[in-house]
């Protein structure tokens, strides 16, 4: 395992490396084209035995992609806001089919207005699609995630997606530990499951009636139901392997005594840990969970870490209109008759907006003040 | 380069059991291409009558792979399949999208110009009932002059888009135009498609009774007309090579225009201009 200085981007392009991906769809948009061009740049220089397909559009390249999975090859893609919502509707197909692509999505703002800057928009609005989705806090989180995709997505046959953000995460330098070739080999063994084979012949996407659909979306989301399982399996195995540090499903930081949580997914948690340590300073019993998996939503573990806190600050870089912050709603939902605590949804973030220690301390502070009980706010107007 | 038309294969790859309609065009076009293009070939299809026809629950028509695919990505999808199949080493095998004319020419078209300019190694076909019959026989880019469709009384009016025309500016290896009254021609148009490494197209004139109002057993005979009044030329592009593969013997185009009932309400002036046109096109005077 060695150590090196690299960009989100290319933590994606060297987890989907690592991981031997034979086919790449890719079309070309901001902030995700970066971690494309270093896959195209593998290949090219022969360090990556992949087909790399230069299709006209997002929609082609995830359909391709899904071709050659359909056909037996480890497939990968990268996109993110306009792109994943012009390929969305080969998106809930993907997850129909049950292929396990691994999708990079480099998560930005959507239009209108026009913005090329972060948030989780994109992502959230895929959330119903039957795709994993994994978050990053950081560009170590972006390789580990993209390698433990694979195996989850090929263990389920169901895609993943593995939420990066732009810029703040695809254009930064970190540090990045890089698991060996050879023992990445050994974690993702490739079986071919070809749908499309000739020496077998089947229909793909045959017309299905009303006495068998239901059925089908029963299958599919016990998958997911099966990924709440799997998930932190395969992060227990990774970090046996690689001496790494992933989470699985969330991670609880400063939990065990906290009365106060903050919730969070991506680049924020890592803003969030600095104010949680300089509460604790002043003798606040503040905590942090970060959520990692947000589809399947793990509604178990985050009901069984916040069951004693007394506070609930939920950090929402999305907003669904009319509703609020879709993690927000998700953590309501699921602690609805759990306890009696105050959960309140702060937006903020939102197309590169400030979300710095400042916006989170005051979101913090919204929650104690007595007149804001479960409510969303905005931070940062 | 061509088939024995005598001694075809026996195995009926596709069309038995399909649940189309009787004297469907499109199933007929695909009977005869799967008698060249044999069994190691996938065949990929986007929304359309032939989409839905070839499979329901269990039960399959084709006895290949074949994969419904959504509406506007078959070419596609075929690139991946291609591509997967390259990083497997496997080399024998035809990879095919197979679309309807909304399917190929509109809806479909970006992904299907793009797989051209790709010069992908896959044959893409457009079997044309010049109308979206799956949803109900709607007016398309595909739909001739004054024909009259479900959502077009009036009957079209401006031009088919020349799909033979945009598909040869590509420089592809294989473009070729073929109908389904003409078997040998058709059939020895996908035997050189299957030979080339890059990108073939081929658009099959294929009528659907529904749609034109002729009935089921005029599925043929109409298709035939259309070629014979010079309306539907047959040719080829081969690498570039332009050749007519068959001589029509210039019906009137009356004859193929008053066999349908979508062009009931042609005019005698109408007619004439169409007429006219034809005879322009092969130099036939005005
Ligand atoms: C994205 C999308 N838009 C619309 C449809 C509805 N649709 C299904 S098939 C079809 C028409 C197909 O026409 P064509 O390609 O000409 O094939 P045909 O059915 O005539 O054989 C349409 C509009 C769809 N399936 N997907």
């Amino acid at each position: 395992m060695n150590k090196v200085l690299i960009t989100g981007s290319e933590a994606a392009a060297l987890g989907a490396k690592l991981a031997k991906i034979e086919v790449l769809g890719y079309y070309p948009i901001t902030p995700a084209f970066p971690a494309m061009e270093r896959l195209s740049k593998y290949i090219e220089d022969g360090e990556l035995n992949c087909k790399f397909i230069r299709v006209e559009s997002d929609h082609s390249a995830l359909a391709s992609v899904l071709g050659g999975s359909l056909a037996g090859a480890r497939s990968y893609t990268v996109t993110n806001s306009q792109g994943l919502l012009l390929m969305t509707e080969v998106v809930y197909h993907a997850a129909g089919l049950r292929q396990p692509i691994v999708m990079g999505v480099a998560n930005r703002a959507l239009s209108a207005p026009h913005s090329r800057f972060p948030e989780h928009g994109d992502a959230v609005s895929q959330g119903a699609t039957g795709w994993i989705q994994l978050f990053s806090e950081n560009n170590q989180d972006v390789l580990d995630n993209t390698i433990q995709a694979f195996r989850v997505a090929e263990e389920l046959r169901t895609p993943v997606m593995v939420n990066y953000e732009g810029y703040l995460q695809s254009h930064t330098l970190e540090e990045v530990f890089v698991p060996d070739q050879g023992k990445v080999d050994a974690f993702l063994p490739l079986k071919r499951m070809p749908a499309l084979d000739v020496t077998n012949p089947r229909g793909v996407n045959t017309v299905a009636g009303p006495d068998v659909y239901t059925d089908y979306k029963y299958i599919q989301n016990a998958a997911m139901e099966q990924a709440l399982e799997l998930i932190p399996k395969v992060a227990a195995d990774y970090n046996r392997e690689f001496g790494a540090n992933s989470c699985g499903l969330i991670e609880g930081y400063m939990m065990d005594d906290a009365e106060h949580a903050i919730v969070a997914m991506g680049s924020i948690v890592g803003t969030a840990r600095l104010l949680v340590d300089e509460l604790r300073k002043q003798g606040k019993k503040i905590g942090l969970v970060k959520v990692k998996t947000w589809r399947p939503f793990p509604a178990q573990a985050v009901n069984q870490i916040l069951k004693n806190v007394k506070y609930v600050t939920v950090l929402d870089k999305n907003i669904v209109f009319g509703v609020g912050g879709a993690l927000a709603t998700d953590i309501k939902a699921n602690l609805y008759g759990q306890g009696s605590m105050v959960i309140n949804g702060a937006i903020l973030g939102l197309g590169g907006g400030k979300c710095g220690v400042k916006e989170i301390k005051e979101a913090v502070d919204h929650t104690e003040s007595s007149e804001n009980k479960n409510r969303s706010e905005w931070i940062g107007l | 380069m061509t088939i024995d038309f005598k001694n075809l294969p026996k195995q009926e790859l596709f069309g038995q059991g399909n649940v189309g309609c009787k004297g469907c065009g499109a199933a007929i076009a695909g009977r005869q291409a799967m008698k060249v293009l044999g069994e190691r070939t996938i065949i990929t299809i986007p929304a359309s009558c032939m989409a839905t026809l070839g499979g329901n629950n269990t039960k399959t028509t084709w006895k290949t792979p074949f994969y419904h695919t959504l509406f506007e990505c078959a070419p596609a999808i075929s690139s991946g399949v291609r591509a997967a199949l390259e990083i497997q080493g496997i080399k024998d095998v035809n990879v095919v999208s197979w679309g309807g004319d909304a399917g190929s020419a509109d809806i479909g078209f970006q992904s299907l110009t793009g797989a051209a300019e790709r010069q992908e190694h896959i044959i893409h076909v457009l079997y044309d009932n010049e109308m979206y019959m799956n949803t109900g026989g709607q007016t398309g880019s595909q739909t001739p002059l004054y024909a009259i469709t479900s959502n077009g009384a009036l009957g079209k009016k401006v031009h088919k888009k020349n799909m033979l025309a945009i598909m040869e500016a590509h420089g592809i290896d294989y473009v070729a135009s073929a109908n389904i009254a003409y078997p040998e021609d058709l059939m020895n148009k996908f035997k050189k498609a299957a030979s080339k490494k890059g990108f073939s197209y081929i658009h099959i004139l294929a009528p659907c009774h529904r749609g034109w109002g002729i009935k089921p057993e005029e599925t043929i005979e109409v298709a035939r007309k259309a070629v014979e009044c010079g309306m539907w030329e047959l040719f080829e592009v081969d690498e570039g090579k332009r050749t007519r593969t068959y001589e029509p013997s210039f019906i009137p185009v009356a004859d193929y225009l008053k066999a349908q009932g979508r062009f009931k309400n042609l005019t005698a002036e109408q007619t004439a201009e169409l007429q006219k046109s034809v005879n322009k096109y092969y130099g036939k005077g005005e």
